[in-house]
């Protein structure tokens, strides 16, 4: 092409010029052979190329309805309200389960925490059973002494009565020679 | 058009509503588009078959974040082209998809002499990249800017892919276009 001019011819075919821009290449081309030449070629091209039909589909696209095109089944149960609140408590339920599974070995002063809480309960059960201890000893003394006075009250009162026979004994006796004796 | 382009909205809308039957119409009306930019690109009609099917599926699970219904074309082209890509760079991953077109053929002046497939075999010697730029300028009609949307690139690069495009198959199909006699 031995034209200076800078119209894009190319432009021109495949249509994206404005209508200012349309008419000044019509224009051009009608004085200059050398350009008229070249949108003849590009025209023809264009031409050649439309002559390509579009082929028909060989089989139709699967649709919608189709088994490809089925909501999944999160989407399902996104637009289902009772199951996403039944979803929704799964969830929640697995969340608290996983915190609870997570949260122990996260800590690494667990065991130093399980150390102390179990010196300190067994200070407390030694102290309770000390307390104990003291205190069944303290009740059995008690016993002890009460069953000690018992004793010797009983004691007195089987001297007494020990002493109360023999004079009774004597007074017999005595009664008893001198009615003999007589 | 506009009214084809409204009625495309409200099949969005019920579509992301969860109006499976909107969808499949949505899918009716773009299939053969999406089939046929994809057969041209990677060539092989069984892959296209499966990309588009990729294409629809993945549309219709990512409906919600099309921010503008108005874009759905340029949106559905997009999600085409990555998929494509993806196939195209597991089939051939050292290729860079800048390979320049083997013009063994096209230097002989030996094409067939349907032009439809002149233009076929023209469109599969171009770079995947310079093919794709035609396909979706020529065939599909996006502008610049959608193409730069689609293609995550700047309209300059579009362009240019557009434009080096052309030239490569003005020179391939010259000889279809003087009626093969050259």
């Amino acid at each position: 092409m031995n034209c200076s001019s800078d119209l894009d011819l190319k432009a021109y075919v495949v249509g994206e010029v404005t209508r200012q821009e349309k008419g000044l290449v019509e224009d051009h081309v009608r004085g200059c052979q050398s350009c008229r030449e070249e949108l003849d070629r590009l025209n023809l091209t264009r031409s050649a190329l439309a002559t390509l039909e579009d082929e028909e589909i060989p089989r139709r696209i699967a649709f919608v309805s189709d088994r490809v095109f089925e909501p999944r089944w999160w989407q399902t149960m996104w637009r289902s309200g009772p199951a996403m609140g039944f979803a929704s408590a799964v969830l929640l339920a697995g969340a608290i389960l996983v915190h609870g599974f997570e949260a122990r070995p996260v800590s690494v002063d667990a065991a130093q925490i399980e150390k102390q809480v179990e010196s300190q309960v067994n200070a407390k059960v030694q102290a309770a059973v000390t307390e104990a201890q003291a205190k069944q000893s303290a009740e059995f003394a008690k016993v002890v002494s009460a069953s000690e006075r018992q004793r010797q009250a009983d004691l007195a009162t089987f001297q007494q009565a020990a002493e109360y026979y023999q004079k009774q004994m004597a007074r017999i006796e005595v009664a008893s020679n001198g009615a003999y004796g007589q | 058009m506009i009214f084809r382009e409204v009625e495309d909205r409200d099949l969005i809308a019920k579509a992301r509503r969860g109006h499976v039957e909107a969808y499949n119409v949505l899918v009716s009306r773009w299939e053969k588009r999406v089939f046929n930019y994809l057969l041209r690109l990677v060539g092989q009609r069984e892959d296209a078959l499966d990309l588009s099917q990729d294409v629809f599926l993945k549309a219709y699970q990512n409906l919600k974040k099309l921010d503008d219904p108005a874009k759905f074309p340029g949106w559905l082209f997009r999600i085409a082209h990555n998929e494509a890509y993806s196939l195209l760079r597991k089939k051939h991953p050292e290729a860079e998809m800048t390979v320049e077109p083997k013009m063994a053929e096209s230097s002989a002046g030996l094409f067939p002499i349907e032009s439809a497939l002149a233009v076929r075999s023209a469109l599969a010697r171009l770079s995947d990249d310079h093919r794709e730029a035609v396909l979706l300028k020529v065939y599909q009609g996006f502008k610049f800017e959608e193409m730069a949307e689609i293609l995550s690139c700047p309209v300059s690069t579009v362009k240019s892919r557009v434009y080096t495009a052309f030239d490569l198959l003005k020179q391939t199909l010259a000889p279809v276009n003087s009626g093969g006699t050259e």
